[in-house]
């Protein structure tokens, strides 16, 4: 029987529901199109095709948070200028003491917290302490942030979605009236979702919410939650806080909570965030992404021990849970236990996840845990699977093997292999102008470190280096100057500390 | 994601080409067979109803029990006691527009393989409307019987009690169908509305709302008697993908609903029991008893292929499936009780339970090779050298291609254009002369290249009419394609260079992006003219030779008109600029030029040597020609052109910092603003909109006069590189200096002043000019020890007056610039012989001497400074009789302390005097090298 015949009987209407059901979106959406086209007036195949639209582009606004460079230093909403140690996102390295890693053991990222097992959207990035330091700092093409959060990756996302239609907009907004729309709840909701989700027009979808929310008497939690996320959007936490808040009473979600906590993380107050999160969680026992949102918060305060521990309630009830995994493992192997690392790992690799970075990951752990016969095998695979953004992080790995079996001229070519593939790696050319220094080419040497430390201004091994190398031929005066940079970076390194009491001494002899 | 793969227990394809959905599998024991075994039952949207019964380990012909065509698609296939009268299972099919019973019984044949079954219709039921989904149960509490109800596309409720139609009902607010269910315990419907509320309707509140069998009467609300309302509904915020209700002994009854996004769960009365956020797309779900009182399992496929059990919200077990599923049931059959069923949209239906089979996911092999080690070694030795010998030649260039694939050519015409071109574009007041280059452009490549863009760049003065030309097509390389580009001087500044740069871009025939580039010189008199000589002016250089005075006029022939007329005397003019004017000695062999501009007699002095040695090339002399200037080299003035460009470059700086302090002051007043704007309480502005217009007038202005401070930079660049070029010159002819060396010196002390954003000219040359002093001028082993600074703007140009001061003075007294043909040795090697240097211990005594010693020559120095730069300053008005008198020796500025060491020098000293301690910080050095330098792990995250 051909295909055509069976389907020909079948209701086109009911056919675009089938489509929709199994995720064949644009089939549904071309559906309706044929079903409009006869009768302009059809609301069901109109609402269908909206709601087809939006599921192509739609992304779950808890995730999305990508805090632009404006809103960082714009930020009137900060509840103190010098919060208290460990209350704070912006001042993470305060609450150094219980359970934090130093980065002598675990490298840091720029906004000088420990490096994470799992790349989130806004959490690696720093928060420069100005705007002019903001916009100098380098920005490649893997560290570009957009200005503000309503440039960048919402404008394309909006714009995107509008190239597949040759005939404009399915839905012009323009023209719309809203009212009469908010009126009709079944149709409003999924208009909604396609002004805020296709179209990213915030404003309109900000005004069809307000007055939908109205015209139930504001006892529908959802309105309010579309409210806040549009308020959130816009800038405006505080009248999305209230929003949530009002939702909670109204009715208890998860995603009410979620919302909440990303609003008191992006008004920085990481403490409430967790709070709501635990209440949240005697509502919704075990929900992991409540325990994924603790647990990343005490991972951006550098509390890893409770980061941990909660990711491993998140395995517990979620035991294909990567990032809880990933994070465990990282802090396993930077805890100096790379056997159980290893074992997690493992585990990523088996239950499918099959990358550059996992097999890197693998490969240092066999590396510490003395497998040496896996580790090449590791970083192999890992190179063949290697893309541009990572190429370099994998070379830079395999130098370190390399320093580790003491093969000097593997680990130089290393090194240089990643600065080919990306030639801001700075952590890449501290360890070239380690070796370096070591071969006695003392002008290379230092030129390779004050690119690492122009280049990534955070670590602190370029400092110190570079102070150690100034010292060595006489140059006290930079030395200083480094080993001051360097303690800036890390101020318990003692290494650093020495080196300073010894300049100190100097100076006062002369 | 999952560790687990789903084991296998039996599968095939049911049908092909054919399309199933959310209702088109059913699991019973539809043959209500003694044993109480399971059977699949499938119908497909073509049409097609099948029966399996599978038996392990494979699909065989005979575990198809039954193959029907039926006359419309299947939407739903359910099972249930549908027959008056019978306690048996009937088989409910919905199609479009019918509903029928079927009674399925079995034919055993002769043979095991013979057994098959019949189906016979015991009643159907047409529908008016098209049907979307159905559901059944004992509505209003009857016993062991199941009603039917039919959930039409445009929301009627259609209820069949058995083969009798009792009534339908439009749902209120109805937009799109929902999943629809039935809820026994509290006799009521659940149905998903497009306003995304979860909706329970009793069946007794549908029975006896008002009768509405169109649209119309529901609308205009025409009708009286009851209104339909719903029982209760639960808002859950995304729209359903299916709904079931589960009640047992051991758990209490709970309404599954599989949104979008999330697992709710609820009770009968329409609150939440709990929910469950979803990372993934959930296809179809199943809840299913529970081993443990009081939680409820569910199954749940997604769209990753994935089978999810969870018990309440924990994960109890993640399993792979070989697809993706559109409808999961748990059977029970002869060989295996609790057999997950999945069949997919394509009809793959899969019988599967759960077990400890690692997943699918195998790494695919890297490719491996047999290492042949011998080889491999080899090979490894190889580049091993070749690595070697490119670090070693430290050249990073790329080798340059064996064939280009387009050729530029210029041709540069002898005279003017008859007519400026300059008339065209500006229409001044003054109009300069002309000159049209034509560029060719010959094509190699084996096949035409595409869009081949031409540009053109000239250092101002000179301009040009055309900067950029685009030939969408060159041709093989008998058609060349060529352009007139046409060039004038704008006047009003001293050239810094007579050449223009020609470039092409294109994408060779491999699509790597290529460039050609070729230089245009231009003739003198594009940029000057003759002019009456001038008596006096503010700078003279002389210049020696070894040869009688020639006539000027024949040298300068382009510019005069009549080159026969011997002339002592010439005077050429910039167009818009200073007069440089050449004066020939008529008794001794000199030449004097001179200007009231410093940098005006570059291109003059460079012409005229040009010229001559050209012209006594001619002559075929046995003596060769030979130019020297005597000195003293005229730094001070040099020095002048530095200190006006370096003081712009530092007013660059301030104005810069000065804007980013405004831009700052702007953004507080923006965000106090924005506060203010924000408060819900209106408050005065408090002057903040003044200050915010002003902040802004501010920015604006500072940012014009940035923008000036950038002309200026410009203007007085391409002095100081005219300035440079000039004494670059003269250290030529002063020192006697080969082709080579000058090569060298250009490179050290570049004409070419280029401004980036964090290095300028002063410190590049500066860098230079230390790295020339420490190594080819080096005097001894502690000049060679100098440290480097890094590379930032400089406090002032007094450092760099110095060492160039002491450049000249080293070059004078017989430096060499070129080292490679003296030393042939590797570079590399002897710069780290000169590393350790430094190390080797000196006495205290010795470097203390060194120091003071120093302090006291710092401040002769200066002293000596003012008198040197005024002696040269007198030499210089004097007449070229007494100049050729005054000594060229150590007159220069600044030279006077030539073992001056660089500062940074002395700071070494503490390290050096205990061999100890020495020891120690080198020890240390290489200790924490290792443990800190190179030990950090860099880890990327997932």
């Amino acid at each position: 029987m051909a295909a055509g015949t069976g389907t020909m009987q079948m209701d086109p209407l009911f056919l675009a529901m089938s489509f929709y059901r199994r995720r064949k979106l644009e089939e549904c959406a071309e559906v309706c199109t044929q079903l409009l086209k006869k009768n302009p007036y059809d609301q069901a195949s109109w609402c269908l095709k909206t709601r087809a639209l939006t599921e192509q582009v739609y992304v779950d606004e808890v995730d999305v948070d990508e805090e632009g460079i404006a809103e960082m230093l714009m930020d009137d909403n900060a509840v103190a200028q010098l919060p208290r140690p460990g209350t704070s996102l912006k001042k993470p390295g305060t609450s150094i003491g219980h359970g934090a890693p130093t980065p002598g053991v675990r490298p840091m990222s720029q906004a000088g917290r420990p490096v994470s097992g799992f790349v989130r959207p806004g959490t690696q990035s720093g928060r420069p302490g100005t705007m002019e330091q903001a916009i100098r700092t380098p920005r490649t093409a893997q560290t570009a942030r957009p200005v503000t959060s309503a440039s960048g990756r919402h404008v394309r996302l909006g714009t995107a979605s509008m190239l597949s239609q040759p005939d404009g907009p399915f839905i012009n907004i323009a023209k719309l009236n809203l009212s009469k729309y908010a009126q009709r709840q079944n149709l409003a909701k999924v208009l909604f979702e396609y002004i805020f989700h296709h179209e990213n027009d915030v404003r309109n979808a900000l005004e069809l919410a307000a007055k939908a929310t109205e015209e139930c008497q504001f006892k529908d939690w959802w309105w309010k939650v579309q409210l806040a996320k549009s308020y959130y959007r816009l800038g405006m936490y505080r009248d999305a806080e209230k929003q949530l808040k009002s939702a909670l009473r109204d009715q208890d979600m998860v995603d009410i909570y979620l919302y909440l906590c990303k609003v008191y993380r992006r008004l920085d107050q990481p403490l409430t965030a967790v709070d709501i999160y635990k209440k949240a969680l005697e509502k919704f026992p075990g929900e992991t992404t409540l325990l994924t949102g603790i647990a990343r918060i005490h991972e951006e305060l550098n509390d890893m021990t409770k980061a941990v521990q909660l990711y491993k309630e998140v395995l517990h009830f979620d035991n294909t849970h990567v990032e809880a995994i990933a994070c465990i493992a990282t802090h396993h192997f930077y805890t100096d236990q790379p056997e159980i690392a290893l074992r997690f790992y493992r585990r990523l690799l088996q239950m499918g996840v099959y990358n550059a970075e996992l097999f890197t990951n693998l490969g240092l752990c066999c590396f510490f845990a003395q497998q040496y016969d896996m580790t090449l095998n590791c970083f192999e695979r890992a190179l063949s699977l290697a893309s541009d953004e990572n190429m370099s992080d994998v070379w830079y790995n395999i130098g370190h093997i390399a320093v580790g079996i003491g093969d000097i001229q593997l680990a130089y070519q290393c090194f240089r292999l990643a600065l080919a593939s990306n030639n801001d790696h700075a952590e890449a050319y501290n360890n070239v102008g380690v070796l370096e220094m070591r071969k006695g080419h003392t002008e290379q040497a230092r030129a390779f470190l004050q690119a690492a430390a122009g280049l990534a201004p955070h670590m602190y091994e370029p400092h110190y280096n570079h102070g150690l190398l100034s010292l060595k031929i006489g140059d006290l005066q930079s030395s200083h100057n480094s080993i001051s940079k360097s303690l800036e970076g890390y101020p318990d390194h003692s290494d650093s500390r020495n080196v300073l009491t010894q300049l100190k001494e100097d100076f006062a002899a002369l | 994601m999952s560790l687990f793969k789903a084991r296998d227990w039996w599968a095939t394809y049911a049908g092909s080409d054919e399309e199933f959905d959310q209702g088109c599998l059913c699991v019973a024991n539809i043959d209500n067979n003694s044993s109480h075994f399971d059977k699949i039952i499938v119908g497909s949207y073509h049409g097609i109803l099948r029966i399996y019964c599978p038996k392990p380990p494979s699909f065989k012909p005979d575990d198809l029990m039954l193959e029907v065509q039926l006359q419309q698609p299947i939407l739903q296939v359910e099972a249930g006691r549908f027959v008056s009268g019978v306690d048996q299972l009937h088989l409910a099919v919905l199609h479009p527009r019918k509903l029928a019973v079927y009674i399925v019984s079995a034919v055993s044949g002769a043979v095991e393989h013979g057994n098959h079954y019949s189906l016979t219709m015991v009643y159907e039921h047409i529908l008016e409307r098209s049907a979307f989904n159905m559901t059944y149960g004992p509505f209003g509490r009857v016993k062991s019987k199941d009603f039917m109800c039919v959930q039409s596309t445009d929301g009627m409720l259609s209820f069949f009690e058995q083969e009798s139609y009792a009534f339908g009902k439009f749902l209120p607010g109805f937009l799109l169908p929902g999943p629809l269910t039935y809820v026994a315990k509290t006799d009521s419907f659940l149905t998903v509305s497009s306003s995304l509320l979860v909706e329970s309707y009793k069946y007794q509140t549908l029975a006896v709302a008002t009768d509405a069998n169109t649209k119309e009467d529901i609308g205009n609300k025409k009708v009286s008697g009851k209104k339909l309302t719903m029982d209760w509904s639960f808002n859950i915020g995304e729209h359903a993908v299916d709904i079931f209700v589960f009640s047992s002994s051991n758990a209490p009854l709970s309404i599954f609903i599989l949104g979008e996004r999330s697992l709710f769960c609820l009770t009968e009365t329409g609150s939440i029991r709990f929910m469950k956020k979803f990372e993934y797309n959930p296809s179809c779900f199943l809840p299913y008893n529970s081993v443990i009182e009081g939680t409820v399992n569910v199954l749940l496929a997604t769209f990753n292929k994935t089978l999810m059990v969870y018990q309440d919200v924990a994960l109890a077990w993640a399993a792979q499936l070989p697809h993706i599923p559109v409808a999961v049931r748990v059977a029970s059959f002869q060989e295996l009780k609790g057999v997950i069923v999945t069949l997919d949209e394509t009809g793959y239906l899969h019988c599967a339970y759960l077990g400890t089979d690692p997943s699918m996911m195998v790494t695919p092999a890297p490719e491996s090779r047999d290492i042949n080690y011998e080889e491999a070694d080899a090979e490894m030795r190889e580049l091993q050298k070749e690595i070697k010998e490119s670090t070693l030649s430290s050249e990073l260039l790329p080798r340059a291609q064996q064939r280009e694939d387009l050729l530029i050519s210029v041709h540069v015409p002898a005279t003017l254009d008859p007519v400026p071109q300059s008339s065209v574009d500006d229409g001044d007041e003054e109009l300069f002369p002309s000159i049209t280059v034509t560029v060719t452009l010959k094509s190699q490549a084996p096949s035409p290249l595409e869009n081949v863009v031409l540009s053109v760049i000239s250092s101002p003065p000179l301009m040009c009419n055309r900067s950029s030309i685009v030939f969408p097509i060159i041709g093989d390389r008998s058609e060349p394609v060529s352009a007139e580009v046409s060039f004038y001087s704008r006047g009003g500044s001293v050239p810094s260079s007579l050449k223009a740069q020609v470039t092409a871009t294109y994408l060779a025939n491999s699509e790597a992006p290529r460039v050609a580039q070729t230089d245009i010189n231009f003739p003198m008199n594009v940029v000057c003219k003759c002019c009456a000589p001038m008596k006096n002016a503010n700078h003279k250089v002389t210049i020696d030779t070894n040869k009688p005075p020639v006539n000027l006029a024949e040298i300068f022939s382009d510019m005069v008109n009549d080159a026969v007329i011997p002339m002592a005397a010439i005077g050429i003019q910039y167009y818009g600029g200073p007069v440089v004017t050449i004066l020939a000695s008529k008794t001794s062999q000199r030449y004097r030029i001179q200007c009231n501009v410093f940098e005006g007699m570059w291109l003059i002095l460079c012409e005229l040597c040009k010229r001559l040695e050209e012209h006594y090339k001619k002559t075929k002399d046995s003596v060769q020609f030979r130019a020297s200037f005597m000195g003293p080299l005229p730094l001070q003035e040099y020095y002048e052109l530095i200190d006006a460009h370096f003081e712009q470059r530092l007013n660059q700086t301030k104005y810069r910092e000065l804007l980013a302090q405004r831009a700052q002051q702007f953004r507080t007043i923006q965000r106090r603003l924005l506060a203010r704007f924000k408060d819900k309480t209106p408050a005065s502005l408090a002057n903040l909109d003044t200050l915010l217009d002003g902040t802004y007038r501010q920015l604006l202005a500072l940012g014009e006069a940035e923008e000036e401070c950038e002309r200026s930079i410009e203007m007085v660049a391409s002095n100081l590189s005219c300035g440079t070029r000039l004494l670059n010159l003269l250290i030529k002819l002063w020192t006697n200096m080969s082709d080579k060396d000058f090569e060298i010196l250009q490179t050290v002390l570049s004409p070419e002043v280029s401004e980036s954003e964090d290095q300028g000219w002063e410190e590049i040359t500066d860098a230079a000019i230390t790295h020339l002093l420490r190594t080819c001028l080096a005097k001894s082993a502690k000049d060679q020890a100098v440290g480097l600074a890094a590379m930032k703007i400089p406090k002032d140009t007094s450092k760099l007056k110095k060492h160039l001061a002491l450049m000249c003075d080293r070059l004078n007294k017989g430096g060499k610039l070129d080292l490679s043909s003296q030393t042939g040795e590797p570079f590399v090697q002897q710069q780290l012989q000169k590393a350790v240097a430094p190390l080797e211990p000196l006495s205290e005594m010795q470097e203390e001497e060194d120091e003071t010693g120093q302090l006291q020559r710092v401040q002769d120095g200066t002293s000596s400074t003012t008198d040197g730069s005024l002696a040269s300053e007198i030499s210089d008005t004097e007449s070229v009789l007494s100049m050729n008198n005054s000594k060229p020796t150590a007159r220069l500025p600044q030279l006077t302390h030539p073992k001056k060491l660089l500062p940074d020098l002395n700071k070494r000293v503490l390290v050096n005097p205990g061999s100890e301690e020495e020891n120690m910080v080198l020890k240390g050095i290489v200790d924490a090298a290792i443990t800190n330098g190179i030990s950090e792990n860099h880890e990327r995250a997932l």
